[in-house]
């Protein structure tokens, strides 16, 4: 019942063969009402890929020299820090929750990050901060498994907690300094196929076919979307259901950790509120990516997709000198008709 | 089905705000408190108000009663505009950017127009994007909580778009009607809140919209084929949390002598958690205003406490965490083991 990107998702850089691959080669044109059915078939990762290159070319018309890999490289490369933000947010929306906190477990890794890299060394700091986002997952997953609150309240409750950790426990002034291993995996220049590009574009490429890989064929990446789309159901088919729920919930905030500590090694800053702009940003990349609010529905390579949308807007409304909030207003309208046209489908 | 308990009420109206004094308390009352989920709430608010009195009695006195109520007043009054959205069983995300457009459209029309105008203008305005949601979510049949996050963003730059930084035309007489003293040890703020919260409680409990409210939440299935139309009162719903929201807004921006265009941020969190705190199902059909009040102090008191208490004040993002993890969480834990203790039994 519920498609989500099939295998032919892990390149997603060229994203335009997809879609006219589905559409156009396998059954022509027969008629309208097989279109509409073609149209539904066609993976929904793969709209954001196409209303991002739609946006990339309303771009090039405007501005011409718009139309550069730099310039691409550059939307790919915001786009790619939201995405990495939002892939624990995916994980967790799949199952049918949402992670609100999200922004101060992206604070609270990348604080720990920087204080632990003195006593433990970059790689033995990165593991531990991967951990605390596991142990916060941990905490979330167990509560609204086994107690029963809702993701909001828990997720909210947990932001908030972590808000005082972060307040409590960090020595600001002292974390000033970006160790080289992160900014090697993050800022750092890299030349692949020729093209200069931060090494963040293909560690986040990278890790979204990873997890894409994961959710579509192992039991448990299945398992998590059958909990999303009815749990009652998957207890009685025999799922352990309360640990696909709290392992969902320990990947997403270890992912919530890595997006801290790649954040830190881009902008090279930290500080207790770095995260909170990823609050709405993150539950918005996903649901342009065309995941489903209430569960069962979405996948990484849409939330990648949702992210270069977003993304664009960001440069256009930048070029065209409109100012952030025309860009925040087009953020909501799009989440606007995103919604509206998968409510619809729905109905039908 | 739960919270439709009969109108044959206790005679003094139940919640009257600030402190629960109830001496007509009949078991009437009792029980829909309970049903409504607002005794742990209460007990939580009442331990907490004990424990800050005495850390700080000079809690009453009355220019830290004044402050203290001018603190609370505004969380409490936007935690009721999301306590009538969870009724309905949706959420609301962008009240924090309703509460900021509000804010700032009050702040700047103070500064050209009369002040009842800009009231209005400011409850217009609130109510306006309550029933933008509402009718997005009733009407288009969409999830309350991705159309409100879409609005959140909307409201947001609209907010900034009236004004970009904080500044306006609050006056100092406008500060003295909303924050002020009405009488010795009367803060007005208060007088306010317990204004607004008995209309809500008349308009949720004694008026047909207000049950409607309440049955949408608790059964959409029942109350449709009650021949109630359901998808008005989500409606009206929607924009009777506007209206509240726009209350919250304009007494931030009277307390604080300021509009400012991301003062109402904070407020998605908090007034969420208050809800939670509250006892409130978010599945919609239950929730009390007392409790939703009591909450909100209760939260929005902590910090204040921690200072008097000479703790470092940052432990009020932990302390609050863990009230509402305890409270919302320990009656689910205590049904548990009741229910495991009586299968032994038997």
């Amino acid at each position: 019942m519920t498609t989500v990107a099939p295998p032919s998702s892990p390149s997603p850089s060229s994203s335009s063969s997809p879609s006219p691959d589905a559409g156009t080669s396998t059954t022509g044109a027969v008629g309208r009402p097989s279109f509409g059915s073609i149209l539904g078939r066609v993976p929904r990762a793969v709209w954001p890929l196409v209303a991002f290159l739609v946006l990339f070319a309303i771009g090039g018309l405007i501005r011409p020299n718009l139309v550069t890999v730099e310039s691409l490289i550059g939307t790919a490369t915001f786009a790619i820090i939201l995405a990495i933000a939002s892939f624990g947010q995916t994980i967790a929306v799949i199952q049918a929750g949402i992670d609100l906190s999200v922004p101060n477990t992206i604070g609270l890794s990348a604080l720990a990050f920087l204080a632990l890299v003195g006593p433990l060394g970059p790689l033995g700091a990165f593991v531990a901060a991967l951990a605390a986002g596991a142990v916060i997952g941990f905490f979330n997953g167990a509560v609204i498994a086994k107690l029963g609150l809702t993701p909001i309240v828990t997720t909210i409750a947990m932001n908030g907690l972590l808000f005082g950790v972060i307040l409590l426990a960090f020595n600001f002034s002292e974390l000033t300094v970006t160790p080289d291993f992160v900014i090697a995996i993050t800022s750092a220049k890299l030349s692949v196929l020729g093209i200069s590009m931060p090494a963040v574009l293909p560690l986040g490429l990278a890790l979204m076919v990873v997890l894409q890989l994961v959710l579509s064929f192992t039991g448990w990446g299945r398992s998590l979307f059958v909990v999303g789309a009815a749990a009652e159901t998957a207890r009685l088919a025999g799922l352990p259901v309360d640990r696909i729920r709290i392992t969902g919930y320990m990947l997403s905030g270890a992912l919530a950790a890595f997006a801290g500590i790649v954040i830190v090694g881009y902008y090279q800053q930290a500080s207790a509120t770095m995260g909170a702009s990823y609050l709405l940003s993150s539950v918005a990349a996903v649901v342009v990516g065309g995941a489903s609010i209430f569960g069962g529905r979405g996948s990484v390579v849409g939330t990648v997709g949702g992210a270069l949308v977003l993304a664009q807007v960001a440069t256009l409304v930048t070029v065209l000198n409109l100012g952030s909030n025309i860009q925040q207003l087009i953020y909501g309208a799009i989440i606007l008709v995103v919604i509206s046209l998968y409510g619809r489908r729905r109905a039908a | 089905m739960t919270a439709i308990s009969p109108p044959r009420a206790p005679s003094t109206p139940p919640p009257p705000p600030p402190p629960p004094r109830r001496r007509g308390w009949n078991s009437t009352g009792l029980t829909r408190l309970r049903r409504e989920g607002a005794i742990a709430p209460i007990a939580a608010f009442a331990v907490f108000f004990v424990v800050y009195v005495i850390i700080n009695p000079e809690l009453l006195t009355r220019f830290q009663l004044q402050t203290a109520s001018n603190l609370v007043v505004p969380l409490a009054l936007v935690a009721l505009g999301q306590l009538v959205v969870v009724l309905v069983g949706g959420i609301d995300i962008s009240i924090g950017a309703v509460m900021s457009l509000c804010n700032v459209v009050f702040a700047t029309q103070l500064l050209t127009l009369p002040v009842p105008v800009a009231i209005l203008l400011a409850v217009l305005v609130g109510l306006g994007c309550g029933l933008f949601n509402g009718f997005l979510v009733a009407y288009a049949g969409l999830p309350a909580i991705a159309v409100t996050l879409a609005s959140a963003f909307i409201f947001g730059s609209l907010a900034r778009e009236v004004l970009d930084r904080p500044g306006g035309g609050v006056t100092k007489e406008i500060y003295l009607a909303t924050s002020g003293e009405l009488l010795p040890f009367v803060p007005v703020a208060l007088v306010w809140l317990a204004v607004i919260a008995v209309g809500l409680w008349l308009l949720l409990q004694r008026t047909a919209l207000g049950r409607h409210i309440y049955g949408v939440g608790s059964n959409m299935e029942s109350v449709r084929a009650a021949g109630i139309n359901a998808r008005l009162t989500k409606l009206l719903a929607f924009g009777l949390a506007g209206v509240l929201t726009s209350f919250g807004a304009m007494m931030l921006a009277s307390s604080t002598v300021t509009g400012d265009p991301r003062s109402g941020d904070p407020y998605l969190l908090s007034s969420i958690a208050a809800v939670a705190l509250a006892g409130a199902a978010f599945t919609g059909g239950r929730g009390s205003i007392i409790g939703t009040i009591l909450a909100a102090c209760t939260l929005g008191l902590i910090g204040n406490l921690l200072f008097f208490a000479g703790v470092n004040s940052y432990w009020q993002y932990v302390i609050s965490a863990l009230i509402i993890v305890a409270v919302v969480g320990l009656p689910v834990v205590w049904r548990r083991v009741a229910f495991r203790v009586k299968g032994i039994r038997s």
